[in-house]
């Protein structure tokens, strides 16, 4: 009772500033629901503001929270200072556990969609309406943001294409159902998702295992075209000796994934 | 009493030993009981077929071993297995606590802080 409370009192809490801000309402109506942007970060004080910026003008009608994943930087500090809530956690603990908090934080704060936004600059907050619509329809449980479902002009290097076949063919033995982008993270989550994923989500690399999971606990999937930039400072995930290391390990949380146990 | 060598003789007095050290680091709370058990059952395992060399002969007549020391060290290699087989098990479940609890004080300092402060110089002019 007394976390419903404090849901109540915290959503009360934020409406007036929401209401404050003065951000222009989409043309098209009003949100039907509310739906918090969660950026993950690590040591990305370079590009957060950027980010940030964008996303306050290209999508004004969704609320921010950054996770910083134990930087070591002033990446808490830069986000504050843009006025955006920030959870830090006191080590670095993964994107999977970042989205897990975040999870947990929309929940607590009644928000009923939570969308995963890198915070180095490949994602573009002018697809967030693309990404929550068919949530708010109720067409499905996850939408994913995909690179390949139209000519996007993106194009990834040999390797990293023969991976994502690779991933490609092992979702679509498992789900029955074709991804064309699984390593995609600019994704879109429902309320039913957020409350099963805040106790259970792939540790490390969220994407192939994750679809997996999400599809074998009976959720819905949908893939909507998106484009995404190349990134704009601090470094990639995948360098070399994760590059090589990477496949074989979400292989292999794939195919866990197919057979494990929900927590 | 007869013994098949002079390791034997070692190994028995050894087990002896590590049991009685397994029971005093309980007794000193350095050893939680849980992780005790799987301790005291080896060490006096072999404890006992080191001072009893008929049985250890059955054993290892009913395991299809060739020589005693064999079996000695098969039940050894077992114990081991076990044991790392519990301790894997054991770091899994604490790393996934200690996850959960780092995530929980992660949430209860945003709590504490409250919102941030509006941001002062909004760059687009997208004042908050």
């Amino acid at each position: 009772m007394a976390g419903a409370e404090r849901r109540r009192s915290a959503a009360r809490g934020r409406r007036p500033r929401a209401a404050a801000s003065g951000a222009p309402r989409r043309a098209s109506g009003r949100r039907a629901a509310r739906a918090l942007v969660v950026i993950p970060a690590l040591d990305e004080q370079e590009s957060l503001p950027r980010i940030l910026e964008e996303t306050r003008r290209d999508a004004p009608d969704y609320d921010l929270l950054v996770i910083d994943d134990g930087s070591r930087d002033r990446t808490s500090q830069v986000a504050r200072a843009h006025g955006v809530p920030v959870v830090r956690h006191p080590f670095n603990l993964g994107v999977g556990a970042a989205l897990q908090t975040g999870f947990r934080w929309a929940l607590e704060h009644g928000y009923s969609i939570a969308i995963q936004l890198d915070a180095d600059g490949q994602h573009e907050p002018r697809f967030l309406d693309g990404l929550t619509e068919p949530l708010e329809r109720g067409d499905c449980d996850v939408t994913i943001g995909s690179r390949y479902l139209s000519a996007s002009g993106y194009r990834a290097p040999f390797f990293r294409r023969a991976g994502m076949m690779l991933f490609s063919l092992v979702v679509r033995m498992a789900l029955k159902q074709r991804i064309t982008d699984t390593t995609s993270g600019f994704r879109a989550y429902g309320r039913a998702v957020m409350e099963v994923c805040q106790h259970d989500f792939p540790k490390d690399f969220p994407d192939a295992p994750l679809l997996i999971a999400l599809a074998r606990r009976g959720f819905r999937l949908l893939e909507v075209p998106v484009q995404m930039r190349e990134r704009q400072a601090g470094t990639s995930f995948y360098t070399l000796s994760k590059s090589l290391y990477y496949p074989y390990k979400n292989l292999l949380a794939s195919l866990m994934a197919w057979i494990q146990r929900a927590r | 009493m007869e013994f098949l060598s002079r390791t034997q003789v070692i190994v028995a007095f050894a087990a002896v030993g590590l049991a009685f050290y397994v029971l005093d680091l309980v007794r000193r709370r350095r050893l939680s009981e849980e992780y005790s058990l799987l301790w005291v059952i080896a060490t006096v395992t072999i404890a006992v077929l080191g001072f009893s060399t008929p049985l250890l002969r059955f054993i290892t007549r009913v395991l299809g071993m060739l020589f005693e020391s064999s079996t000695v060290f098969a039940l050894g290699l077992a114990f081991a297995t076990a044991m790392l087989l519990h301790l894997s098990i054991k770091t899994s479940r604490l790393s996934h606590e200690n996850q959960v609890l780092a995530r929980e004080l992660a949430l209860l300092r945003n709590a504490l802080e409250g919102p941030p402060p509006p941001a002062a110089s909004a760059p687009d002019g997208e004042a908050m």
